[in-house]
């Protein structure tokens, strides 16, 4: 009977143990063997010796593994990890819809991984969080530094310290139906705003089709309103003397007139028959889907359509690519996909890892249609993507979480309740002001 | 005086007890309290220079919110709806199984499936379904001559919150079925049988003898659900993400963007604290009014 009981209360412990041993920081500094099942990466395993002084460094991935992309980055990863007797790599792959709030997560709990992907709109919050490691002194002392466009470090850096590397560009550029186009009596696409317009109506009567695709809603629709904001050449936010932000629309009557006339483009679109009107709320899915089968012609888009060309290899023929159609001047959205280095504990081991990440024997297996280097340029679309590389912009480097959401908020007062484009511009200027205030970023505050 | 025998009953019994206590002390009582801890203090990760204790700022903050009047309305419209759309669909279906008809077991077990689909697949296929270009639901309704063209239910200000809602209740109805055929099925007969031979019709049989004893069972679903769907976070996320304009968006894909999109933690357990109130309060309203009506 007290055998009974103290098996009880054995079991009964080893259960709460076990469970409470899966909340514990899986964070181990040292390893002797590294194994994922995920990534395929088996690190050095057989070399006990050598193993006892390795590092593991946790590298969260977006890789997509069922693609021939995701699998060449788990292979060139692995080469790392075998070259490499110190540093063994505990690759995990997740998925963009979850990386941000897991990040997020272990960021405050203190347990970020080394290095991450990530996407440019998080740059500004996680260097607000103070998770980010100071790279300048590192990427000054690496040989390659020049390699990289400089626009691109440009943006990933804050008050003259480089608070991340890049690890592929999303560029964007304006994809055409070419066929479907001298359907609609065009030999070439739009080169303006008004051009667009003016051929919308004629387009839609000669083909039963839209000229033009946007998305409304979701992610892409702030990525395309910052171009068409800045081809009217109007900032979301600039840097003032003290160092912080302001959106100054409301200080400068042209400033405000400039962005309202961007929301005019865009209801001019809807009511000239340029866009189908469903457009109004489509997210990225429906814009990418639809050009693929043709529904319509022309959208501003990145190098991954080529991609689904298999989807409709028939209908994908005929793409062509050109400069995105511009209002007062040519401007084009530059995705910056960052790779995320956090204060670690082996930040040199981490820096040793993004070097070959950013290198041109892995970027040009892995990106090269996106490479941010200037050396792997390949040809066809990665060549024409990258010229447009100069007239790139991104985002400023400030909290985007409530700035993004209010763009998109606009774009549906805009396209949706249809209210005066100034009013809107007026709402979009104060809630970004407002946002900026809320995390202490606006200037004057 | 307790005996040596149940001195070690009582032993045994907090031996059991104990790793339950913790985990709800650990899991469930301190989460809840650093919640309530947090709605009344500055708490924004992207602003870590303003902090402390707060007063009631974060709330007055939360209500005054543009469209936290939208939320709570869009709460109220989600949840009544679609636990009402379950209940009148889950009782017919229930009825219609409980009936001798052939292959009543395979129509039983094929019910289920909708429950069994985890939401973030159900939600896409829907999405997918009912897409203007391409989903197979517009194309039948226009061939159907139910719509004249292809509309964007998801995408609309005046339908974006109803079509989730129409699939939430697709999704949920079968634990109602489930649940009330059950409940059916422990029904006396004879009961049923002796009223018909008084004279009582199929409606007054089932309004007076069979819905009465499905009290229970139904009051407990009901709640389960209401709680079940007022929190619900995953189908509207996956489906609309709130939108278009905030159409869609309910109290806990607001707490989900104080928290995550803005990092303002404070406000997200105000918020969070309140939606909380606003359950609590329900229930113990209905209480006393149970209470009462039992005591009349």
């Amino acid at each position: 009977m007290k055998m009974a009981k103290w098996s009880m209360v054995l079991i009964s412990s080893m259960m709460l143990a076990s469970a409470l041993s899966a909340c514990g920081n899986g964070n181990n500094e040292t390893s002797s063997s590294s194994t994922n099942e995920t990534s395929g990466t088996n690190a050095s395993a057989t070399e006990p010796a050598a193993a006892e002084e390795a590092v593991t460094l946790k590298f969260w991935s977006a890789l997509d593994p069922s693609s021939d992309q995701g699998k060449t980055i788990q292979q060139k990863v692995k080469e790392f990890d075998d070259s490499h007797d110190k540093i063994n790599i505990d690759l995990q792959v997740i998925s963009y819809d979850v990386l941000h709030d897991k990040l997020v997560a272990a960021i405050n709990a203190g347990d970020a991984p080394d290095i991450s992907w990530g996407l440019g709109e998080w740059f500004g919050e996680f260097n607000k969080l103070d998770a980010l490691a100071d790279l300048t002194d590192a990427f000054n002392a690496w040989p390659e530094k020049d390699k990289i466009y400089p626009n691109v470090l440009e943006a990933m850096q804050v008050d003259g310290k480089l608070k991340a590397l890049p690890n592929y560009l999303g560029i964007r550029a304006l994809l055409y139906h070419e066929e479907l186009l001298k359907q609609g009596g065009l030999t070439e696409p739009p080169k303006t705003w008004d051009e667009l317009l003016n051929a919308a109506q004629s387009f839609k009567e000669k083909t039963g089709k839209e000229i033009f695709g946007i998305a409304g809603a979701g992610v892409r629709s702030p990525q395309e309103l910052i171009m068409y904001l800045a081809q009217n050449d109007v900032v979301l936010a600039e840097k003032q003397a003290d160092g912080k932000f302001k959106n100054t629309w409301l200080d400068n009557p042209d400033q405000l007139a400039k962005a309202a006339e961007v929301f005019r483009f865009y209801q001019d679109l809807v009511a000239k028959n340029a866009v189908k009107a469903d457009a109004r709320t489509w997210g990225w899915e429906e814009e990418d889907q639809n050009f693929v089968l043709g529904q319509y012609a022309m959208v501003v888009n990145g190098t991954w359509i080529e991609g689904r060309a298999s989807e409709n290899p028939e209908g994908m023929k005929d793409v062509k690519i050109a400069q995105p159609i511009y209002g007062g001047k040519p401007a084009t959205f530059m995705e910056i996909a960052p790779l995320f280095i956090y204060k670690s504990k082996h930040p040199e081991e981490t820096f040793e890892l993004a070097t070959f990440l950013m290198g041109a024997d892995y970027q040009k297996a892995v990106n090269p249609s996106s490479a941010p280097r200037t050396d792997v340029v390949s040809e066809g679309w990665g060549k024409q993507f990258m010229a447009l590389a100069e007239q790139g912009i991104a985002y400023p480097a400030v909290s985007l979480g409530g700035i993004t959401k209010a763009m998109e908020d606009s774009l549906a007062l805009a396209l949706l309740k249809k209210e005066k484009p100034e009013d809107v511009a007026t709402q979009l200027s104060d809630a970004i002001n407002d946002s900026l205030k809320k995390n202490g970023e606006l200037s004057g505050s | 005086m307790l005996t040596l025998r149940e001195k070690r009953a009582r032993r045994i019994a907090i031996a059991f007890i104990v790793p339950a206590l913790l985990f709800f002390l650990l899991l469930n009582a301190f989460p809840l309290g650093q919640v309530l801890w947090d709605s009344f203090q500055l708490k924004n990760l992207l602003n870590k220079a303003e902090n402390g204790f707060a007063g009631l700022a974060n709330y007055a903050e939360v209500v005054k919110a543009e469209y936290f009047m939208t939320a709570l309305k869009n709460t109220v419209i989600w949840t009544v709806l679609s636990v009402a759309g379950e209940y009148a669909l889950g009782l017919v279906s229930a009825i219609a199984l409980n009936q001798n008809v052939i292959g009543r077991t395979i129509f039983r077990g094929i019910i289920i499936i909708p429950w069994v689909v985890p939401i973030v697949i159900a939600g896409m296929t829907w999405t997918w379904m009912l897409t203007p270009d391409y989903g197979i639901l517009n194309i039948w309704m226009v061939k159907l001559g139910i719509i004249d063209q292809p509309y964007y239910w998801l995408g609309e200000l005046n339908t974006a919150l109803l079509t989730v809602v129409f699939v939430n209740i697709w999704r949920s109805f079968p634990f109602f079925t489930i649940s009330l055929l059950a409940g059916l099925q422990s029904v006396s007969r004879d009961m049923i049988e002796a009223a018909a031979i008084d004279g009582a019709g199929v409606r007054r049989r089932f309004w007076h003898i069979v819905l009465p004893q499905l009290k229970t069972v139904s009051l407990t679903i009901i709640f389960i659900h209401i709680i079940w769907t007022a929190v619900n976070f995953d189908f509207i996320w996956v489906m609309t993400e709130g939108g278009p304009l905030h159409s869609s968006e309910t109290l806990p894909i607001m707490i989900y963007r104080y928290a995550m999109q803005e990092y303002n933690f404070g406000q997200a357990s105000a918020l969070a604290s309140m939606m909380l109130g606003f359950m609590v309060a329900g229930f113990v309203l209905y209480y006393f009014y149970a209470t009462r009506k039992n005591r009349g």
